[in-house]
């Protein structure tokens, strides 16, 4: 250790780099007696030793103490070193500087800051800076904001055209980047929120000259300050609106915009890729309902940064999210490949539940499922339920389209099972006990299907729709048509306005049931009104609540009012509200059926054949027009029997539900002579006819 | 062009509101929405003297009094009454016991009485202590929805603030456009427009319009709560931090419980007070997006805000509810839930970055 004097201190600067020296005008000096000197706390003497060693002037000798000072982690001295030096009145001088020439408008500015003056800029600057920093340290944040502030108008003042991109020293350039980063951080820290947003949006919106990197760690701090503050602080000022750009609105907008503008900086090459910037775009985008535009930006990502069994995984969450299931499926299907990641649980369990909502799907989601079940365990042993539950939902389904009765009833049972096995491991979970209800409901085990569905409205507090409109339909299978009513109005109490449709319509059906049809005229007459005044009013912003996929369309309202009319035999009536119902939707299986049963009770045979055979034409397998038509060619005498029959065990096939088809094709087999089978379908039309609900109980998942 | 069938089903609603009879504080919360629409322009910018708050904020204080036992001597003596509400422990822990209690709910509650009195009272500092509770008010009133016991009280409190809300937006929806990123913005660096022709913007709704209610319909409860805690999102920044964790802590319960996933401390005293009475439900609520939606950007806040980075408890709390929300949201296959609490749960896990960008280089060489 060299206890010389200071003539010893001066070295050499490629002498020994550990010790700490301070150069300045080519010479070096070691900083051991100055240290001494500050810990002893005589400040003027470190100042003098400083100057005659390195023969600067007072400012430039303090400037070089504080930095000394701070970086031995001496805040405090560091801030008494400082605060000799009148910095604002130092800041004050340099402006002149800049500010002799500019009259002239532009082009010669920036000559005017020539290096002499550039580097008086830098020294003090990063005093001001260092003052900052230190106040920071010491928790005095606001008082360190204003600091770091006065560094940023300064330079403000000096360069006022923007810090061109030369002509700057690096060490000037480094101090403004720092503070520009600062500043919005310490009034962050400082709980000035409203600062802190004009401060980030000056540090972005501002010419700075800032590198990649630091701007974008700044326009990432933003973004997260916007999507996470919690304070809402309004759009950027109409003075930094460009004509025809893009100016967000409010925060969850300027964080998008921000995360976006990140991505795109990535693909550029222009910052490294910061997997944070995805995780923060999701959340916000997400919170927006909009997983489809999140999906576009993850398909913009270069091949290699995620992996693509990852990506394949969450562009399947999104496009899910969106209701876009078949892309979500495809993706799914390649994630689940047997080179990818074949038992990913979380994958299994989505593509089961795309699967159980598609018929002709379903036998590919038991086998998701029943994957989903084997591979439930260790930590993930939770979810078994869940496997379980997706598995009884795709076997359900899987029912509707299968071939032979033994088939069908083989598969609902197995689903009921699991179904039940499920309801074992996830007690609480509402939606289970729906589809536990429902699928009783299919299985016409009505008794067990009314307890599920009492049990749904307690578990919820009667606070989905759904749930009181399968115990109103379950009722109605029961024929306890009145009690349904009393439901559907208790139903009708807790619901907003605009989303009692649905409940509207079953209860006119239910009127119609009863023979109440002046009351369902009044019923269908106010679910008109509701329907076309909701067509009026939401428009693109408005989005309904719970019940936004299933709304009741005019069309059905028409329809309705025309299959009543009819039914009452009031002709002229039922033509006004079909021709409504038609200039809704041209082409339905569904008017020509109404259409049909109109003549049909005219006794108009030809034409109601005709507007069934057109019904089947546009829909091939609409099982009402089925029926009707093989009935009408029962009447047709003992030729027409054989097609009659095809007809309607083809209806059968399609809906092993209806009551009318087993009526009919009983009729037929009376017909043909054969009593026994005759016998057997009237028999289940007539156990059908006592559980035929007003409308499918399907209805409710859709 | 709708107004007229809009005119029409609103006053409707209302005329069926004024029949129903819950309970006095639900009366006057009835007639209050029914009333919220012509007074829009008095109630969006209330003139009220600092004098006036004042006294306000005395007179909760002394009726605060008669309901809860021990009110501190600092609170009395306070110049910001109402600030020193909103922050004192002491009172924070008697109103949260006293709503935890079995029979906190009914119509003729005195604290939800207290609640809704002084929300009423449109002095914003005020406004601000009643919003501190809404977070166990909120978490209690979902726990007990389906278990037929009497909630007047705190449907008042609640219907008071989706009305304060509806009133404040005018009924309308927010919404927001997302930007496209070919469009040029402020934050663009070349300035020129790189795509000039008229792409649709993606408008989404982050809520929906609003129409008034004068009860809690139960199809239109999570609804109301949402609204609510959107409007506790909109002060979050005001928010002392005990009554953020009390929120974070009723997940554990909202989002039912599945294996050893994770480990949820404070709970305990609302799942006991059920258990008292015999049920044995968990609390576990359906969790429809109106109500996710709120709770996804308060958890957001609590895990990302500003102000969490030193406050080690808050983290814990949200990154416990984040992961029991994440795992809930796995049991209902909710892809877009599964999305946004995932991406939650991997920043709680991810370290924040400890490199200051802002400190200087530390050399051993410094030169001038």
């Amino acid at each position: 250790m060299s206890e010389g004097d200071e003539s010893q201190e001066i070295v050499q600067p490629e002498t020994d780099p550990s010790a700490r020296q301070v150069c300045a005008n080519g010479i070096c000096m070691h900083t051991t007696v100055v240290e001494a000197k500050l810990d002893e706390g005589n400040i003027q003497e470190a100042e003098s030793a400083l100057r005659e060693g390195l023969s600067l002037n007072f400012e430039e000798a303090r400037a070089l103490l504080g930095r000394l000072e701070y970086q031995r982690g001496n805040v405090e001295g560091a801030l008494r070193v400082f605060d000799g030096i009148d910095l604002q009145a130092a800041i004050q001088r340099m402006q002149p500087l800049a500010e002799k020439q500019p009259s002239k408008k532009g082009r010669t500015r920036s000559d005017s800051v020539h290096a002499v003056s550039q580097h008086a800029a830098s020294l003090v600057l990063e005093a001001v800076y260092l003052k900052a920093k230190s106040l920071q340290k010491l928790g005095r944040l606001n008082e360190a904001a204003q600091e770091c502030k006065s560094v940023l108008d300064a330079v403000e003042k000096i360069f006022f055209d923007g810090i061109p991109d030369v002509l700057v020293d690096n060490k000037l350039q480094e101090t403004v980047s720092h503070a520009v980063e600062l500043l919005p951080e310490l009034w962050k820290q400082s709980g000035n929120f409203s600062e802190a947003m004009s401060a980030y949006r000056r540090a972005l919106l501002s010419q700075w000259n800032l590198d990649n990197e630091c701007c974008a760690r700044i326009q990432k701090a933003f973004a997260l300050f916007l999507l996470y503050s919690g304070v809402e602080v309004g759009p950027p000022s109409l003075a930094v609106q460009i004509d025809g750009s893009y100016v967000p609105k409010n925060n969850l907008e300027e964080a998008i915009l921000l995360l976006m503008i990140l991505m795109r900086k990535f693909y550029l090459g222009k910052i490294e890729w910061d997997p944070s910037i995805i995780e923060h775009l999701t959340f916000g985008l997400c919170l927006c309902g909009q997983t489809s535009v999140l999906a576009k930006l993850l398909e913009e990502v270069m091949p290699g940064v995620i992996h693509r069994i990852e990506r394949w995984r969450t562009l399947a969450l999104c496009h899910s999210g969106a209701a876009q299931n078949g892309t979500a499926l495809n993706l799914l299907r390649k994630s689940l490949h047997k080179h990818e990641d074949p038992n990913d649980i979380l994958s299994l369990l989505l593509a089961a539940k795309i699967c159980c909502e598609d018929r002709f799907l379903a036998a590919e989601g038991v086998v998701y499922a029943q994957r989903a079940i084997s591979n439930s365990e260790g930590p993930d042993e939770h979810l078994k339920g869940v496997g379980l539950r997706m598995l009884g939902l795709c076997l359900g389904k899987q029912a509707e389209v299968s071939s032979s009765d033994f088939e069908r009833s083989r598969l609902q049972s197995e689903a009921l099972r699991s179904l039940d096995a499920a309801i074992g491991l996830e007690k609480e979970n509402t939606d289970l006990i729906l589809e536990l209800g429902i699928q009783y409901a299919e299985h016409r085990n009505l008794n067990a299907a009314l307890r599920y569905a009492r049990q749904y409205i307690d578990a919820t507090g009667g606070s989905v729709l759904k749930g009181w409109r399968l115990l109103a339909l379950v009722l109605s299978a029961q024929q306890r048509y009145s009690e349904a009513i009393v439901v559907i109005d208790a139903a009708l109490e807790e619901t907003g306005k605009w989303d009692q449709g649905q409940l509207l319509r079953m209860k006119a059906k239910l009127q119609i049931s009863q023979s109440l049809h002046t009351d369902a005229i009044e019923t269908y007459r106010y679910l008109l009104a509701l329907v076309q005044a909701q067509r009026k009013s939401y428009g693109p912003l408005r989005v309904a609540h719970q019940t936004e996929d299933n709304k009741v369309s005019e069309y059905e309202v028409w329809h309705g009012l025309a299959n009543l009319y009819s039914s009452l035999s009031h002709w002229k009536d039922a033509e006004i509200c079909l021709g409504k119902a038609r200039a809704l939707i041209q082409y339905s299986a569904e008017t020509l059926h109404t259409e049909g049963l109109m003549h049909e009770r005219r006794g108009e045979f030809q034409e109601a054949v005709s507007s069934y055979t057109n019904a089947l034409l546009l829909e091939p397998s609409y099982v009402p027009c089925k029926v009707l038509v093989g009935a009408l060619l029962c009447k047709r005498g003992p030729k027409m029997l054989p097609v009659a029959r095809t007809l309607l065990s083809d209806a059968l096939r399609l809906e092993p539900t209806n009551r009318l088809a087993w009526y009919h094709l009983g009729l037929v087999h009376r017909d043909d002579g054969r009593i026994a089978d005759a016998v057997d379908c009237f028999q289940a039309a007539s156990m059908l006819e006592e559980s035929d609900p007003v409308e499918s109980f399907s209805s409710i998942l859709s | 062009m709708a107004t007229e069938d809009d005119a029409m089903i609103t006053s409707q609603t209302t005329d069926d509101d004024s029949t129903t009879d819950d309970g006095p504080i639900a009366a006057a919360a009835a007639d209050n929405t029914t009333a919220m629409q012509p007074t829009t322009t008095n109630n969006t910018r209330p003139h009220i003297s600092w004098c006036d708050s004042y006294s306000k904020a005395q007179s909760a204080i002394d009726s605060l009094k008669s309901i809860i036992p021990h009110i501190p001597a600092s609170l009395l003596s306070s110049e910001t009454p109402a600030f020193a509400l909103l922050h004192d422990p002491e009172i924070a822990i008697q109103c949260s016991h006293l709503l935890r209690q079995p029979d906190s709910g009914g119509g003729d509650n005195n604290l939800c009485r207290w609640f809704y009195d002084t929300f009423q009272t449109s002095v914003p500092d005020l406004q601000l202590v009643v919003l501190r509770f809404l977070p166990v008010l909120a978490g209690v009133y979902l726990s007990r929805a389906s278990l037929h016991k009497p909630l007047a009280g705190f449907e008042a409190v609640l219907l008071a603030l989706y009305a304060h809300e509806t009133t404040a937006r005018d009924g309308q929806a927010v919404t927001v456009c997302i930007p496209d990123i070919s469009h040029s913005s402020i934050y663009h660096e070349s300035t020129q427009t790189l795509k000039n022709s008229a792409t649709e913007l993606n408008m989404a709704v982050i809520t929906p319009s609003l129409e008034p209610h004068g009860r809690v319909r139960s199809t239109r409860r999570a609804r109301i709560v949402g609204v609510a805690l959107e409007l506790y999102y909109s002060k979050i920044s005001e928010m002392p931090v005990d009554s953020k964790i009390e929120f974070c802590e009723f997940f554990g319960t909202w989002a039912g419980e599945f294996g050893n996933n994770y480990d949820q401390p404070g709970i305990d005293n609302l799942r006991d007070g059920q258990n008292k009475n015999g049920n044995s439900r968990g609390g576990r609520i359906n969790l429809s997006w109106e109500l996710l939606q709120p709770i996804l950007r308060i958890l957001g806040h609590c895990l990302m805000g500003p102000e969490q980075v030193e406050n080690k408890e808050l983290r814990e709390a949200a990154s416990n509810a984040c992961r029991a929300l994440y795992l809930r949201s796995l049991h209902d296959i909710n892809s877009r839930s599964i999305l946004a609490t995932g991406s939650l749960v991997k920043m709680s896990e991810e370290l924040t970055d400890s490199f200051d960008h802002t400190e200087i280089a530390q050399t051993n060489v410094i030169s001038l």
